[in-house]
């Protein structure tokens, strides 16, 4: 029971009164009594409190849960001096602050995103019909400011600061635009220190602001790719493997299907696959043909025969041993504190080629000069298979997560994407790698923490 | 008191598939000031005010509050946010306008034939093509949860307002999302539908909105009319059976009901009765085998007008929601 929604709905009539006032129905108000009133509601609420001169309860509407367009001002980042003091820092060290177009191609960020982000992204269309959308992120556009500016390649330092807009659900009860701040070092080809470079100061700057209790979750999912380069399996299970990965039930069942002897054989990729190419893409020609599939709607005759021979292949492959199999399994079970996981990674690797070997060094070598910089690993955890969930960063990547007893918020992360800009529209691979704090959550906790 | 708003088709075959079905039901419309005008009223059931919108908007607006009840088809409503909406529930199904929202790709695609194959295609797709799949559809929202429930994450919807089943051929998508009942255009056009494609099974259904201010209307006369509607799409999908029952046989109900889901109008019969049993049309065959295996017959088959039930499920589902 929440004793404050209880009063609110006591004073104004109770609850078919305010059923009535609210052009709801009774259940839904006493719905309310448990579970406070929706987000949608507390204008309307505060509004009949107002006309019937109720006094309204601090409490009954916890602040920051209200989307911030109905906060009136009470609540701008942008003025605090936590805000500033966060800003200064980043921008700092040749870090230049620049301001990222908030209106983005819609279709690039789709593109980039996957259709799932579309639920989320405020979408709209200009008058000549090209989709624009409300920034849904920071690196996005500041990737799209950087080929605006006409680089191809050249170091750049960026800072940034602004808002951000993502439709939530209302029962989530999140707010629909928020404050990011971050950094992208993008062109540095010095890998190893563009990512220590990043990682440190979005660390630093939250240590100075007086932050704490948070952990850092690392990953990198290069290594996982190279691990599966090195295996001695055939090259059609390695490029399986490595598109799946980024969908972990797809995973699994991949991994056992290639592990099983007996695949369900279809007769037709089969003899595709038996054939030479001419004769094959002869066969299947002929085939769709007279399935009167009489044009190529977006695929070519090639691709077609090219996948019928691929499943056709796979038949005559050996299936994965149980040995191999378990080594992948285990390989994406490590999760330990970083210099204990390195050592069981080295461990589980040692028999395969030394250039995976080389990848994990380099990743001991990453934590050790992060570790001198100043960062300790006490609350620290590195997992091989962080990173899977969503399919955009390509090496090294980290989360920091505060918590307490009672919450846990996600504050920020980061990590290496060396391929989006060159899907953005750059001519080359331009190595990049950024971070971004959600500034909302960082005041919150400061406020927690102080009290 | 005021009236409640009910929202019906003005346009399209859901429309006449609709006046067939009031007409048999023996319920008239009037149009208030003549055929071409948008509101209107029922001769024989007092208290509504007919409101004649197309079917999709039907939809949004008893998801916006605007309507107490409508009749639309099922997948404009799950379309409103691609699951089963919160502000409209069904209340009845009528058996009408039946039609699948299914996914179709071109013949051609004889590597092909389910979304499994589909999530392989997408993902090779975006690295040949540079860009992702197009699915051409007017149910984003339906496709899009669909799509990604069966792992298919690679693709690009690209919003099509009619003749979905031409972008392929077209150049504007490579495959489609669609609504049929036949298949015919989709084979027309060298389409195929995928083994495990069907998205979503639809059909003609009164809705109501819970957003909807339902306390100063006269619920008693929709209790009347759902009863009507009811018994009429109940006869509509039901068959009677009447033979003699000149011998029982245990457990003759109870299998009755459980292999065919029929029911006898008659609470308690001895041996040498005559009795009623209402089967659905697809089992009516089926049943009557089953009847003659058991020594009983001659079976006549009537087609009933109206079956009018004890329990009226559409009135209990909307109290359960507005009280």
């Amino acid at each position: 029971m929440n004793k404050s929604v209880n009063n609110i709905i006591n004073a104004l009539g109770g609850t078919s009164k305010l059923a009535n006032l609210l052009g709801v129905n009774p259940s839904a108000v006493s719905n309310y009594r448990q579970k406070g009133f929706p987000a949608r509601l507390h204008l309307k609420i505060i509004a009949l409190c107002e006309e019937f001169s109720i006094p309204i309860d601090n409490e009954f509407i916890d602040k920051s849960k209200i989307p911030l367009k109905v906060i009136k001002s009470n609540s701008n980042e942008f003025l605090t001096h936590k805000s500033n003091s966060i800003m200064s820092s980043l921008s700092s060290d040749g870090y230049q602050l620049i301001d990222p177009p908030i209106l983005v191609p819609a279709d690039k960020v789709i593109d980039r995103l996957g259709e799932t982000i579309v639920d989320r992204l405020y979408i709209f269309s200009q008058k000549d019909g090209i989709r624009l959308c409300l920034r849904p992120d920071l690196t996005i556009p500041t990737c799209l400011y950087y080929l605006d500016q006409g680089f191809n390649g050249e170091k750049k330092l960026y800072s940034y600061f602004g808002k951000v807009f993502q439709f939530y659900d209302e029962e989530e009860n999140e707010p629909t635009e928020f404050t990011q701040t971050g950094i992208e070092s993008i062109g540095d080809q010095d890998s190893l220190n563009a990512d220590v470079d990043v990682f440190v100061k979005i660390y630093n700057t939250l240590k100075k602001e007086g932050i704490n209790n948070f952990k850092t979750y690392f990953g990198d999912v290069s290594l996982f790719q190279e691990f599966i380069n090195v295996l001695d399996i055939p090259d059609l299970w390695k490029k399986s493997l490595l598109e799946k990965f980024w969908n972990e039930e797809e995973f699994k069942v991949l991994l056992d299907e290639i592990s099983k002897k007996n695949i369900k054989n279809d007769k037709f990729a089969e003899r595709v696959y038996s054939l030479d190419i001419e004769s094959a893409l002869e066969l299947v020609r002929g085939t769709i043909n007279s399935s009167d599939g009489s044009f190529f709607a977006g695929r070519s005759l090639e691709e077609i025969t090219d996948r019928l021979r691929k499943k056709g292949e796979s038949y005559s492959l050996k299936p994965l041993s149980g040995s191999t199999k378990k080594l992948i399994t285990e390989f994406l079970s490590i999760k330990d504190k970083p210099s204990l996981a390195i050592n069981k990674l080295r461990k589980l690797c040692r028999s395969l080629d030394g250039s995976l070997l080389n990848k994990i060094d380099e990743a001991e070598k990453r934590f050790e000069i992060i570790n001198s910089n100043g960062v300790d690993f006490k609350n620290a955890i590195f997992s091989a298979e962080k990173g899977r969930d969503v399919e955009y960063y390509s090496g090294f990547l980290y989360d920091f997560v505060w918590n307490n007893n009672n919450e846990s918020i996600y504050i920020g992360g980061g990590g290496r994407y060396d391929d989006l800009i060159k899907l953005l529209g750059s001519e080359s691979r331009i190595p990049a790698v950024g971070a971004a704090l959600n500034l909302k959550k960082v005041e919150r906790i400061s406020q927690i923490e102080s009290l | 008191m005021s009236k409640i708003k009910l929202g019906l088709p003005s346009k399209g075959r859901i429309q006449e598939d609709m006046n067939n079905f009031l007409t048999s039901a023996g319920i008239e419309i009037t149009k208030d000031g003549g055929q071409r005008t948008y509101v209107g009223s029922f001769k024989n059931f007092e208290g509504f005010e007919l409101r004649f919108l197309s079917a999709n908007e039907i939809a949004k607006e008893l998801n916006n509050g605007n309507l107490h009840l409508g009749l639309t088809g099922l997948d404009l409503i799950r379309e409103l946010d691609g699951k089963e909406s919160s502000n409209v529930i069904s209340l009845l199904e009528l058996g009408f306008s039946r039609a699948d929202v299914i996914a179709a790709v071109p013949n051609s695609w004889i590597d092909v034939s389910n979304m499994k194959d589909l999530a392989d295609v997408s993902r090779d797709f975006v690295r040949l093509h540079d860009r992702r799949l197009r699915v051409a559809t007017k149910f984003q929202n339906l496709t899009r949860n669909f799509f990604i429930k069966n792992n298919v994450n690679s693709f690009r919807i690209v919003e099509s307002i009619g003749s979905t089943e031409g972008s392929p051929s077209a150049g504007t998508a490579e495959m489609i999302t669609d609504i049929t009942s036949s298949g015919k255009t989709l084979e027309e056009n060298n389409l195929k539908i995928l083994d495990d494609g069907i998205i979503l099974k639809s059909e003609a259904c009164i809705f109501a909105s819970i957003n909807e201010k339902w306390n100063t209307i006269e619920l008693e006369n929709i209790q009347k009319f759902l009863r009507v509607l009811s018994a009429k799409s109940m006869a509509i999908s039901h068959i009677e059976l009447t033979f003699n029952c000149h011998k029982k046989i245990d457990n003759l109900e109870l299998n009755i009901f459980r292999e065919y889901e029929g029911f006898f109008l008659n609470n308690f019969f001895e041996a040498g009765d005559n009795v009623s049993l209402i089967v659905p049309n697809a089992n009516s065959s089926l049943c009557s085998e089953y009847l003659i295996s058991l020594g009983y017959g001659p079976i006549k088959i009537n087609k009933p007008e109206f079956i009018y039930q004890n329990n009226n499920n559409a009135w209990n589902r909307l109290t359960s929601v507005i009280f």
